[in-house]
């Protein structure tokens, strides 16, 4: 709370302003804030820059970094991914509804099922890809300048994200969970729980039980997320980020959540191009004292700068 | 496009050990016919197959049974099983096949396959990829959606925008593993023992399953050819896909592009570079050496670089046999001999590997 007033009264303080807008994520309606920089101007040529929430988490935890960024200069926009905050849901027909492949697009009254709080890692990667494009269109942003901030589980999606999308230049991870250094690159069989759930998933149409509300400690995932977690190893991209392409890892030196050495320095190592490592003191994984958030954002607005 | 040497022909042989082959007399039995179909004027096959390569008899005994399976958290799809002579769920435990096909194609341009593999003993469904053929439609909100966290699931009745052939091969990958999970808790199917067959682009989409999913003991990818080539970074963006994208993030829908083959339908625009960036190439090493994987490629194929295969079951440790069917083009491969040879070559190789 006192970070988010502190961020809040900096913010002011350079004039940023907001803007809530909508952006679509392989159909789906999304929400994005966008947070900009004092004079802003629709004829200006900005770096921006997408921040992606954590898991389970939403973009109200991370605005507090979207304004830093703004009252530094960059035009920051944090988001909600798809099924979570204010963004919508995704989409399922209830019902079936005729169709023919020889007209692509029809519309029609039918009853839907919309699912919100999945997690499915690859999906809220193409969130902020998709991010980046609404971003590269804004006017007033330089679309060759454009940069990804994630944290916790989005500090390993911003690694895929800058493997594998050619639009990013500069990514910073923060208390990043980069899964998959020491899992053998080999399909491997599930356990049998888990292969028995994915069994059922695909014979009924009906979502298993949906995970608890965020809290602190990680809740026990459904099947779906458990499935899907499963086949996600994002440090297995992270030597395939091209030379070009500049990376931070910003660390807390107390966290307990997550192995910093297999993940944000091992992940360093095999960085191609320019790279560095923020250890922020006496700060646990969620980053949270004034401080914390102090250090975190300015090392990250501070790459940004430099690399976009 | 050149016929391929023989030096690579018989190189492949390396990629699998003669014990781990199947014969492959069958194309010597069939040359002569082979040779007079690849110069037939009815069986010239320039740019799709027809409606009646698609055509064919139920063969005795095989009955079938239309179904419903589910992907991404609950989209439904189409499959189709085969079920063969004498399968009857409460005595005995089959292997069962998923028949997938090629781009912008559907379902029914493939059932013969899937009813050939019944023939020979085999469980066998084909399937359509979301948005294609008999499976459900992607569905947008053409009005603001309401939901919120309160709670996870809403339902209602909502104006909707329906799209059909959105292709997109990592969602392919998804489909195929989903019809491999729906067939393992088929009653009467073993689930120990599941193959997969794609055809053009499934066959390309096979291979990348086959790089995912352990459960899949034998693949069959015909007229694809995948190569081995690492992905070192990301695919380049053109420009105009790169407005494109910003079209579709900013209104929901960017522009179209002409697709398909046999089936002429139009696709996202964006579904070209999305498919640039399906690499399964890259991932071979990535397959366990319990699938085995056999490619039939056709000699004179205008779509498919020669080398593709040969150089994918190089870069494999396991078992990864090649045979080229001689004198014929990519879509030749759907009729007459060229037909009965792919099939029946396909249904041996699953009958070996998933005994």
């Amino acid at each position: 709370m006192i970070a988010l007033i502190f961020a809040l009264v900096a913010a002011t303080q350079a004039d940023v302003t907001t803007k809530d807008v909508r952006f679509y994520s392989e159909g789906v309606q999304c929400a994005g804030r966008l947070y900009l920089p004092k004079g802003f101007s629709a004829d200006a040529k900005l770096p921006g820059v997408v921040l992606a929430p954590g898991w389970m988490q939403t973009a109200a935890s991370i605005e507090k970094f979207a304004a830093i960024f703004a009252a530094r200069g960059l035009v920051a926009m944090a988001i909600d991914y798809r099924g979570w905050g204010k963004s919508g849901g995704y989409v399922y027909l209830a019902e079936p509804v005729q169709h023919d492949d020889r007209l692509r697009f029809s519309q029609h009254t039918a009853r839907v099922r919309i699912r919100r709080k999945r997690l499915v890692p690859n999906d809220q990667i193409l969130d902020i890809r998709n991010a980046v494009a609404y971003l590269q269109g804004e006017p007033g942003i330089d679309r060759a300048r454009v940069g990804v901030w994630g944290a916790d589980m989005a500090g390993g999606h911003v690694v895929v994200a800058a493997a594998t999308d050619a639009r990013i230049k500069a990514a910073v991870a923060q208390a990043p969970i980069i899964d998959g250094k020491d899992v053998p690159r080999k399909a491997t069989l599930r356990s049998p729980e888990l292969h028995a759930a994915e069994v059922r998933l695909a014979r009924s149409g009906t979502p298993p039980a949906p995970p608890a509300q965020a809290a602190a400690a990680p809740a026990p995932p459904d099947v779906e997320t458990r499935l899907a977690l499963a086949d996600y190893h994002p440090f297995w991209y992270a030597e395939q980020v091209p030379v070009t392409t500049a990376v931070l890892f910003v660390v807390a030196d107390r966290d307990t959540r997550v192995d910093n050495t297999n993940h944000a320095m091992a992940a360093a190592k095999v960085m191609k191009g320019p790279c560095g490592v923020t250890v922020v003191p006496n700060t646990t994984h969620a980053m949270s004292t004034p401080k914390a958030v102090d250090a975190a954002a300015d090392a990250a607005a501070s790459w940004f700068l430099k690399y976009l | 496009m050149r016929p391929l040497p023989l030096a690579i022909v018989a190189f492949v042989a390396l990629a699998a050990p003669a014990a781990a082959q199947i014969p492959t007399d069958l194309v010597e039995q069939r040359r002569a016919d082979l040779q007079k179909q690849s110069t037939a004027p009815e069986w010239k096959r320039e740019g799709g197959t027809q409606p009646q390569d698609w055509a064919y008899t139920l063969p005795e005994g095989v009955s079938t049974r239309q179904v419903t399976f589910y992907v991404d958290g609950g989209f439904p799809l189409y499959g189709k099983l085969f079920l063969p002579r004498g399968f009857n769920a409460r005595t005995g435990k089959w292997p069962a096949v998923a028949v997938g096909h090629g781009i912008n194609a559907i379902s029914i341009g493939i059932e013969k396959y899937a009813a050939r593999f019944a023939e020979r003993g085999l469980v066998a469904m084909a399937i359509d990829y979301r948005s294609y053929g008999f499976s459900e439609s992607e569905v947008s909100l053409l009005e603001a959606d309401t939901s919120t966290d309160a709670r996870a699931t809403w339902e209602r009745d909502a104006r909707v925008r329906l799209k059909r052939t959105d292709l997109n091969n990592f969602h392919e990958v998804e489909d195929f593993r989903a019809a491999v999970s729906f067939l393992q808790g088929e009653p009467g199917i073993d689930a120990a023992r599941i193959g997969i067959w794609g055809s053009s682009n499934g066959g390309s989409v096979v291979i990348m399953v086959a790089s995912q999913d352990a459960r899949v003991k034998a693949v069959v990818s015909q007229v694809a050819g995948v190569g081995n080539r690492p992905a070192t970074g990301p695919v380049a963006i053109p420009p105009a896909m790169l407005d494109d994208s910003i079209a579709r993030a900013r209104t929901g829908q960017g522009g179209e592009a002409d697709g398909g083959f046999s089936f002429r339908t139009k696709i996202d625009a964006w579904s070209n570079q999305v498919n640039r960036e399906f690499r399964p190439g890259a991932v071979i090493d990535r397959i366990p050496e319990s699938t085995r994987i056999l490619s039939i490629i056709a000699e004179h194929d205008e779509l498919i670089p020669a080398a593709g295969a040969p150089d994918a079951a190089k870069a494999f440790k396991g078992t990864w046999q090649v045979v080229v069917v001689p004198y014929l083009t990519h879509f030749q491969m759907y009729s007459s001999t060229a037909f009965e040879v792919g099939s029946t070559l396909a249904a041996d190789w699953f009958l070996k590997y998933l005994q």
